[in-house]
C-alpha cells in the first residue's frame, strides 16, 4: 500500500466515523452533517462536501444508515439519515479501532492526542 | 438578511443542468438532495453577510466537485429493484393484495393436487365442526321460542325421595300448590297422547297433548287464529290445532276455526290454531285437548307432567321449597302412592329449567362430540400446516428471488398469508357447504327423540362460527410457516440451489417441527380411537346383550283403541280376533298382543299386599307392572319360562285364573316358592274380582342401557279378564320364520278386517325399534366418534407418509453414503421404518395417557365396558402401528431402491 493509498483509506475510514458519530446523536440531513463537521473541527478537518454524498450513499448501501424523506410543514422535504442497528455496531468498532490506532501511534511515534 | 432579496433560483433545474456534463446523470432523488444542499449553502452565505457573488462562488465549487464524483452519486438501496415492485403505500395496499391474491390462485391452480388435498382436509374438519356446532347451538344455546322461557320450569314430584313410575306430578300436590301459589305465576299440567282424526279426509293418527288452560298462559302462547281454551273450557269438547296440521289437513283454510272434527270418535270444535313456534312440548305435537286436574278420586291419584312459570325474581330453590311445603298438606292417597312411587313418604318437589329438562341428557354427549370433532379439525389443520411448512421450504428459492428483486419481508409474508387465506377460505366455503348438507340431513340422522331438532338450522351464529373457524385454521397453518420466513437468508437460499443439507431425521428445523406435528397428530388420533372403540364396544354390548327375549324376526305394530269409541270388552274381542287371524297365516310362528311394549319400562303400575312366607308379618306390599297379553306372548318374544308353564289358550274365563310373574317379581317378593302363590286380580281400579294363581315364572325383560332396573311384572291372559282390556293401546307382535318386514301388509289387513276404523301404525321390527329408541343415541355417538377417529387416522397416516417421504428426500445423500459403504437394503428400510415407529410410539404413549384422562367424560355413555377397557387400550396401539407401517411402505421402498451413485451425485 503506497502512502497515497494509506491516506485515502484513512480519510475514507475517518469520514465514515465522523458521519456515523454525527447521526448517532440524532437524525440529520446532508447539509447539516457537512456544516457540523466543519463547525466542530473549526475547519481543521477540511472536508469536501463532494465526498459527503458518495459516502452517505455507500453507508446506506452497507445498511449502516438509512435515508428517508421527511416533510415538515412549510418546508421542502429533506432526506434525513439515521443509524441502523448495524450502523451502531460499525460505529462502535470504528471508534475502538481509531482509539487503538491513535494509542499505537502515540506509543510508537510519540504523536500526541489532538 | 441582506436587503436585496435572494433571486429566485430553480436549484434542482440548475443542478441537473450542471450535472448533465457529467458522464452519468444522477437520479431525481439525488438531484433534489444536492439542490437543497446547494440552496442551503447559498442562503447561509447570504445570511452571514456574503455577497451574491460570494454565494455563487461557493455553490460553483460544490458543483464542480459533484460533477467530478457524479458516478458515485446515486442512492444505492441495499436491494436495488430490477423490476418495480407493486407499491406498498396504504392507498394501493389493496391493489398489491389483489395481485398477491391472483398470484396465489394461479399458484394453487398449478398445484391442483396440493390445493385439493388441503381444501378437502379443511372442508372435512370445518364442515364437521360447523355442523356439530350448529347442533350444539340449536339444542343447548339458542333460546327457546317461548316468551317466558327463562322462567319456565319443569316440575318433578318425589315421595320419600322416590320418583314416580310414570308421569311426573300428582294431582294432590298440584292442587295443593295451585291454591296458594306465591312463588309461581302459573302451574300447568299436561299428558302426552295420540289421537285419531276421522271425518274430512283419511283417518290420521297424530301426536297430541291433553293440557290445562293454564299451559298456554305458562308458555306465553298466542294463537294465530281463533283462541286457546280458558279455565272454563277444561271439560268442553274443543280442540286447538297446530299451524302444521292446519296447513296440511285443512289447507290453511281461514274458516277452519269453528269446524267440528272427529277426534277418537268424539266430535270436537276447533277453536284455535297455535303457531308452530309455540308448540309445546315439542313440534311433533299437533293438537291440544282440554284437561282438568281433578281432585283424587278416593285413593286414586292421577299423574301427569307439570310445568310452572316462576314469578320474576324468584329462584328455582324458592319455588321448589314452596312446592314441597304445599305438597305436604295434600291428602294422603294410601296404597296407590305405593303403586306409583314404590313407597310412601313426604312429598318433595324439584324443578329444572325447561332447557335443562329438554336437553340435560344430550348436553354431555354433545360436548364430547364437539371436542372430538375439534380434535379432528386440529389434526387436519396441523396436517396442512406441515404441508405448508415443507412447501415454504421448497419455495425458499422463489421467495429469495422475490426478496432479491425488492420484495420486503413483510411483502413476502403477506404473499404467503394471502395464499394460505385463499386456501382457508376455499376450505371454509367447502366446509360450510358440507355443514349445510349435513344439517339438512340432520333430522333423519338424529334419533327421533333427540330434543330441539327443529332448532338446528344454519343461523347467523353458525355462519360466523364457520368464518371464525376458517380464519383460525388459517392462523394455524398459514402464520407458522410465514413466521419462519422472517429468518430467510437470501444468500444461503440462493446459493444452496435446492440441495438439502446432508443429514436426516429431524436435523433441520422444518423436519423437527413436522415430526413434532405428526407425533401430536398420532396422540390425537389415539384419543379419538380409544373413544370410538369404547363407544363402539359399548354399542355392540347393548346390541348383543341378553335381554331375556329375542328381538330378531319379530314385527311389532301399535294399535290404538280409544274410549269411548271402544269399550273394554270390545277391545278384548277385537284384539282376540286380530291375533287369531294373524296366527293362522303360514310363515307366522306366533302372533300375540300386549298392553305394553317389552322394552318400555313403566307403563301401568299397581300395588297390593299378598301373603309371603319370607316376609316379616307374613304379607308383603307389592309394586308391580301388570300387563295384559295374549297367551302366545311368550312364544312371540321367545321369552324363556324359567319355572312352571306359560299362559295357554286353555286359560279362559271359565277356568281357574292364572298369572305368570317375572323373575324380578319372584326374587323381590316371594323367594323360591312362587308357584301356587295367589294374588288379587283387581288392578288399575278395575273391578275384576277374585285372585289368580301364579303358574309360571318368566325370564326378566331387561331394559338395557336405560339405567332402569327390571321391574316386577305380572302377565294376565286377556281371555281370563271378564271386564275386558282397559288400556286403550295395545302392541301387536309377530314372530316369523323368515324376514318379518314383509308381514306389515298382513298386520294392516288383519286390523282393517277386524274394524274398518282401526289403524295399525308404527309398524317396525323389534330390532329396528330397539335401534330407533334406546339404541339410537348410543349408535349415533359411536358412529360419529368412529368416523371422526377414522378420518383423523387417515389424515394422520397421510401426514406421517408426508413426513417420512420428506425425510427420505432429505436424507438421500446420507442414505447414498450408507448404501455405498455396504448397508443392505433391509437396513435402509429399517432406518425409515424405525423412524416412523419411533414417532408413532411417542404419539401413542402421549395419546394413551391423554385418552385415559379423557375417557372419564364418556363414562356415563358406556354400557358393558369400562373406561379402563384393556382390549381397547391394546387394540388402539396395534391399529396405529398398522397405519404407521402402511405409511412407511412407500418411503421405505424408495430408500431401498436408492442408487448410491445417483444419490451421491445429486
Amino acid at each position: 500500500m503506497g502512502i497515497n493509498a494509506l491516506a485515502r483509506e484513512l480519510k475514507r475510514g475517518s469520514t465514515e466515523l465522523l458521519i456515523l458519530a454525527l447521526i448517532e446523536e440524532r437524525d440529520r440531513h446532508g447539509y447539516d452533517i457537512a456544516r457540523l463537521i466543519d463547525e466542530r473541527s473549526s475547519g481543521a478537518i477540511s472536508f469536501h462536501a463532494a465526498s459527503l454524498y458518495p459516502t452517505l450513499y455507500r453507508l446506506e448501501h452497507k445498511d449502516l444508515i438509512e435515508g428517508r424523506w421527511v416533510e415538515k410543514a412549510g418546508q421542502r422535504r429533506r432526506r434525513y439519515y439515521r443509524l441502523t442497528p448495524a450502523g451502531r455496531k460499525a460505529l462502535a468498532s470504528h471508534r475502538s479501532i481509531w482509539i487503538g490506532f491513535i494509542e499505537a501511534l502515540n506509543r510508537v511515534a510519540g504523536v500526541k492526542h489532538a | 438578511m441582506p436587503d436585496d432579496p435572494a433571486p429566485r433560483i430553480d436549484w434542482p433545474e440548475r443542478i441537473r443542468r450542471a450535472l448533465s456534463a457529467a458522464p452519468c446523470t444522477p437520479e431525481d432523488g439525488v438531484i433534489e438532495e444536492l439542490a437543497q444542499h446547494a440552496s442551503a449553502v447559498f442562503d447561509t452565505t447570504r445570511a452571514s453577510g456574503g455577497s451574491i457573488e460570494e454565494a455563487e462562488r461557493r455553490v460553483q465549487v460544490l458543483l464542480e466537485q459533484w460533477i467530478r464524483e457524479a458516478p458515485a452519486l446515486r442512492h444505492r438501496t441495499s436491494r436495488p429493484p430490477a423490476v418495480q415492485p407493486p407499491p406498498m403505500q396504504s392507498s394501493s395496499w389493496l391493489a398489491g393484495a389483489w395481485l398477491d391474491g391472483r398470484y396465489a390462485i394461479r399458484l394453487l391452480r398449478r398445484q391442483p393436487r396440493f390445493a385439493a388435498l388441503v381444501v378437502l382436509t379443511l372442508a372435512l374438519g370445518i364442515g364437521a365442526t360447523t355442523a356439530l356446532f350448529s347442533v350444539t347451538y340449536g339444542v343447548l344455546i339458542k333460546p327457546l321460542p317461548f316468551p317466558t322461557a327463562d322462567r319456565l320450569v319443569v316440575l318433578k314430584e318425589t315421595r320419600g325421595g322416590r320418583p314416580p313410575r310414570f308421569g311426573s306430578f300428582s294431582n294432590t300436590a298440584y292442587l295443593a300448590w295451585r291454591e296458594q301459589a306465591q312463588t309461581i305465576e302459573e302451574i300447568a299440567a299436561w299428558t302426552p297422547r295420540s289421537a285419531t282424526l276421522t271425518g274430512a279426509g283419511n283417518p290420521e293418527r297424530i301426536r297430541a297433548a291433553n293440557v290445562t288452560a293454564s299451559l298456554f298462559r305458562a308458555i306465553g302462547a298466542r294463537p294465530m287464529r281463533g283462541a286457546v281454551f280458558t279455565d272454563n273450557d277444561e271439560a268442553a269438547p274443543v280442540i286447538v290445532i297446530s299451524e302444521g296440521l292446519w296447513r296440511q289437513r285443512f289447507g290453511a283454510d281461514e274458516h277452519t276455526v269453528g269446524k267440528v272434527i272427529q277426534v277418537d270418535g268424539e266430535s270436537r270444535t276447533i277453536i284455535g290454531v297455535l303457531p308452530d313456534s309455540s308448540s309445546y312440548p315439542d313440534r311433533q305435537t299437533r293438537a291440544w285437548l282440554p284437561f282438568r286436574v281433578q281432585p283424587p278420586n278416593g285413593n286414586l291419584p292421577s299423574m301427569f307432567e307439570a310445568v310452572a312459570t316462576l314469578r320474576t325474581g324468584v329462584s328455582i330453590d324458592q319455588a321448589t321449597a314452596e312446592g314441597t311445603a304445599r305438597g305436604r298438606f295434600a291428602a294422603p292417597t294410601g296404597m296407590t302412592t305405593n303403586a306409583i312411587f314404590g313407597g310412601d313418604g313426604p312429598v318433595g318437589v324439584s324443578a329444572r329449567t325447561l332447557t335443562e329438562s329438554l336437553t340435560g341428557d344430550v348436553r354431555r354427549p354433545l360436548f364430547v362430540l364437539l371436542a372430538a370433532v375439534g380434535l379432528l379439525l386440529l389434526v387436519g389443520v396441523t396436517n396442512v400446516a406441515g404441508l405448508q411448512l415443507s412447501r415454504a421450504t421448497a419455495r425458499r428459492r422463489e421467495l429469495a428471488i422475490r426478496a432479491a428483486i425488492g420484495a420486503s419481508t413483510g411483502r413476502v409474508i403477506r404473499q404467503l398469508l394471502i395464499e394460505s387465506t385463499a386456501l382457508a377460505l376455499l376450505g371454509g366455503a367447502a366446509g360450510f357447504a358440507l355443514a349445510w348438507w349435513l344439517l339438512r340431513a340432520a333430522p333423519s340422522i338424529l334419533p327421533a327423540d333427540f330434543p330441539r331438532v327443529v332448532d338446528v338450522t344454519v343461523s347467523t351464529p353458525v355462519v360466523l362460527f364457520a368464518i371464525a373457524v376458517s380464519l383460525m385454521t388459517n392462523m394455524g397453518f398459514g402464520v407458522l410457516p410465514a413466521l419462519r420466513l422472517r429468518k430467510l437468508n437470501l444468500v444461503q437460499s440462493l446459493a444452496e440451489d435446492g440441495a438439502a443439507p446432508a443429514g436426516g431425521r429431524g436435523r433441520t428445523s422444518v423436519a423437527r417441527m413436522r415430526l413434532l406435528i405428526v407425533t401430536g397428530q398420532i396422540a390425537v388420533a389415539c384419543v379419538l380411537l380409544v373413544g370410538a372403540l369404547l363407544l363402539g364396544r359399548s354399542f355392540f354390548a347393548l346390541l348383543t346383550t341378553d335381554r331375556g327375549y329375542d328381538p330378531t324376526q319379530t314385527l311389532t305394530a301399535r294399535l290404538s283403541l280409544p274410549s269411548p269409541a271402544y269399550t273394554a270388552t270390545r277391545r278384548s274381542e277385537l284384539l282376540g280376533r286380530i291375533v287369531d287371524r294373524m296366527s293362522a297365516v303360514p310363515g307366522v310362528r306366533a302372533a300375540a298382543f300386549s298392553t305394553e311394549l317389552p322394552m318400555t319400562p313403566g307403563g301401568s303400575t299397581s300395588a297390593f299386599t299378598m301373603p309371603s312366607r319370607d316376609a316379616a308379618g307374613g304379607t308383603v306390599t307389592i309394586q308391580a307392572s301388570p300387563r295384559i297379553v295374549s297367551p302366545q306372548y311368550f312364544a312371540a318374544l321367545d321369552l324363556r319360562i324359567l319355572e312352571g308353564r306359560s299362559l295357554a289358550d286353555t286359560d279362559t274365563a271359565a277356568s281357574e285364573p292364572v298369572v305368570v310373574v317375572n323373575e324380578t317379581f319372584r326374587k323381590r317378593f316371594l323367594g323360591r316358592d312362587a308357584l301356587g302363590a295367589r294374588l288379587p286380580m283387581a288392578l288399575w281400579g278395575q273391578n275384576q274380582e277374585g285372585e289368580a294363581t301364579i303358574v309360571g315364572v318368566s325370564e326378566d325383560v331387561r331394559y338395557v342401557g336405560a339405567s332402569t332396573t327390571s321391574l316386577a311384572e305380572l302377565y294376565f291372559s286377556f281371555r281370563q279378564l271378564s271386564v275386558g282390556v282397559r288400556p286403550t293401546q295395545a302392541w301387536l307382535m309377530l314372530r316369523s320364520n323368515g324376514d318379518p318386514a314383509g308381514l306389515g301388509g298382513l298386520v294392516r289387513s288383519a286390523v282393517r278386517d277386524a274394524d274398518a276404523n282401526l289403524l295399525a301404525d308404527s309398524i317396525m321390527t323389534l330390532e329396528d325399534r330397539l335401534l330407533a329408541s334406546s339404541l339410537a343415541r348410543p349408535r349415533l355417538y359411536a358412529v360419529l366418534v368412529a368416523s371422526f377417529a377414522i378420518l383423523a387416522l387417515l389424515v394422520t397416516g397421510i401426514g406421517l407418509f408426508g413426513v417420512l417421504s420428506y425425510s427420505v428426500s432429505q436424507r438421500t445423500r446420507e442414505l447414498g453414503v450408507r448404501a455405498a459403504l455396504g448397508a443392505s437394503r433391509l437396513s435402509l428400510v429399517g432406518l425409515i421404518v424405525r423412524q416412523g415407529i419411533g414417532v408413532a410410539a411417542a404419539g401413542v404413549v402421549i395419546g394413551l395417557i391423554a385418552a385415559v384422562w379423557a375417557a372419564r367424560f364418556i363414562d356415563t355413555l358406556l354400557f358393558g365396558v369400562t373406561t379402563g377397557d384393556i382390549t381397547t387400550y391394546a387394540v388402539v396401539p396395534a391399529v396405529i402401528l398398522l397405519v404407521t407401517l402402511l405409511a412407511c411402505l412407500s418411503p421405505a421402498r424408495r430408500a431401498a431402491r436408492l442408487d448410491p451413485i445417483k444419490a451421491l451425485r445429486s
